[in-house]
């Protein structure tokens, strides 16, 4: 269909009368590293969401290597949500709020995903789940329970159980947001690991540092708009637009690190 | 003044009655719980005509006297030819009482879970089943135990309901007992006493498991997870 990897077509979705995406369209290559960034509410989360259809779109479509991941103008009939499923592994996704799951210790839960669905056996499982724990520096933690586990340790299990699934990209909807500053640091590793292997990446976030450092493309949202996109540095020292300009003043204002 | 021979001269008999209680209760909790479940996800689930169905069934049999239930099952039952004895129909009864509110406490436990739960599993590409199976409904458990308890507890004592349809279950027998000694007193505090005693049985022991479920998160290495660990340095 397309050559793109990724690519994101007139994206639109509103909440009770708020325009949380309004006619996204983006266009991803393989490899690429894209951060977004932008106020509260400007939709930069909805627009993760939709990569991988949790939060379907009202209208728009997403297609991941040539493949439609969904579309706003049908219903998912039974064969689309099996590969809707298959595509969704292939996204891995890391959250704010971690969400890994308290009742299943540390190495269940890379463990599980890849049995359910990946329908891997459980030796081969659970060797790729140490060999993942290890690279996120948790292998001394794999009997541990979430609940005993650091923010910061709680968002590596989170990177490795999405690892597991042999991403093809992942999203990271502001991985480092929840953390004690202190814990930022340990997250950032690992993400920047990832970069390193050439993993194909949207992360929302407020470490502009971060993000100039390593992304290949910055995106300012607003109003559920791209109000402005290119390489992080020309970005962030030269604003185009007012919004922006205010955007990134009032976080010179709240952090020190910029 | 009481009358202790009573005692020792009816225990057998209302022992028998009480043996049935038992059997009676096992099976309609054994019946209730995964139609509770069923009904649960019903009530949840995407299509309509499921979700209207197990709606109603929970509402009808939430709002109605569990008493009036027992009488339509007893006598309507068998006109539709369907004719068994007063014991399946007691169990049928309560099972279909109580699931109405094993379902709405399950319900209320699956809501209970951070939202985020199901996206995580969602996202990683998890059918809802899968993600019910696997996410969902083990964080549940937890939650639903102690309010499961008590409607076991209710269940059990609703059950001497079942003696207006010639169930010879405890009560039945202890009305037996009491219209041949005519000493209710003896009699009634008997059946009493049982009906505390089994209540407190499963009062405790739920108490210990629900101790345990917790405990067994909290504790970090504990069953399971130790033989993952050998496993884990063999791999190594």
């Amino acid at each position: 269909m397309t050559s793109n990897f990724l690519e994101l077509k007139g994206l639109y979705k509103t909440f009770d009368n708020i325009t949380a995406l309004n006619n996204v369209s983006l266009n991803v290559s393989k490899g690429e590293v894209i951060f977004i960034i932008g106020p509260s509410g400007c939709g930069k989360s909805t627009l993760l969401r939709a990569v991988n259809w949790l939060t379907p779109p009202d209208k728009g479509e997403v297609w991941l290597e040539g493949k439609l991941v969904g579309s706003s103008s049908s219903k998912l009939t039974i064969k689309e949500a099996k590969l809707l499923n298959n595509l969704r592994a292939k996204m891995g996704m890391v959250f704010q709020q971690f969400n890994v799951w308290p009742h299943l210790n540390v190495l269940e839960n890379v463990v599980r995903p890849q049995l359910v669905v990946a329908k891997r056996n459980k030796a081969n499982a659970e060797s790729k789940a140490l060999k993942i724990l290890d690279e996120v520096s948790l292998h001394n933690k794999i009997d541990e329970w979430p609940d005993h586990l650091s923010g910061g340790q709680k968002q590596r299990l989170a990177i490795a159980r999405a690892l597991a699934m042999d991403p093809i990209l992942m999203l990271l909807d502001e991985p480092t947001s929840a953390l004690d500053p202190e814990l930022v640091g340990e997250v950032l590793i690992v993400l920047k690991r990832l970069v390193n292997n050439g993993m194909t990446m949207l992360i929302v976030t407020h470490e502009l540092g971060f993000a100039s450092e390593f992304g290949d493309r910055l995106l300012f949202m607003d109003g559920g708009e791209i109000i402005e996109e290119g390489s992080p540095k020309k970005i962030l020292t030269m604003p185009k637009t007012k919004r922006l300009k205010m955007f990134l003043k009032k976080l010179d204002i709240t952090s020190f690190k910029h | 003044m009481l009358e202790y021979q009573i005692f020792f001269d009816y225990a057998p008999i209302l022992l028998i009655g009480f043996w049935l209680t038992i059997k009676i209760v096992v099976c309609a909790i054994a019946l209730g719980i995964p139609l509770g479940l069923f009904l649960a996800l019903g009530r949840r689930s995407n299509f309509v005509i499921i979700s209207f169905l197990s709606t109603s069934f929970i509402e009808l049999f939430r709002n109605t006297p569990f008493i009036i239930q027992v009488f339509l099952f007893y006598y309507v039952l068998p006109f539709y030819g369907l004719r068994l004895s007063a014991e399946y129909i007691g169990v049928l009864a309560l099972a279909a009482f109580g699931s109405a509110y094993f379902a709405e406490i399950i319900r209320a436990g699956i809501d209970a879970v951070p939202k985020g739960q199901l996206d995580s599993a969602r996202a990683i590409g998890m059918t809802d089943w899968q993600a019910m199976r696997n996410v969902i409904l083990p964080q549940t458990l937890s939650i639903v135990i102690p309010p499961l308890t008590n409607q076991t507890l209710t269940l059990i004592k609703e059950s001497a309901i079942l003696s207006t349809i010639t169930v010879h279950e405890l009560t039945m027998t202890g009305l037996m007992v009491q219209g041949e000694t005519f000493r209710p007193f003896e009699v009634f505090i008997m059946v009493a006493l049982l009906y505390w005693a089994l209540n407190e049985t499963i009062a405790t022991i739920m108490r210990k498991f629900e101790q345990n479920t917790k405990k067994n998160r909290k504790a970090g290495s504990i069953g399971n997870s130790s033989t993952t660990l050998k496993k884990s340095t063999s791999i190594k």
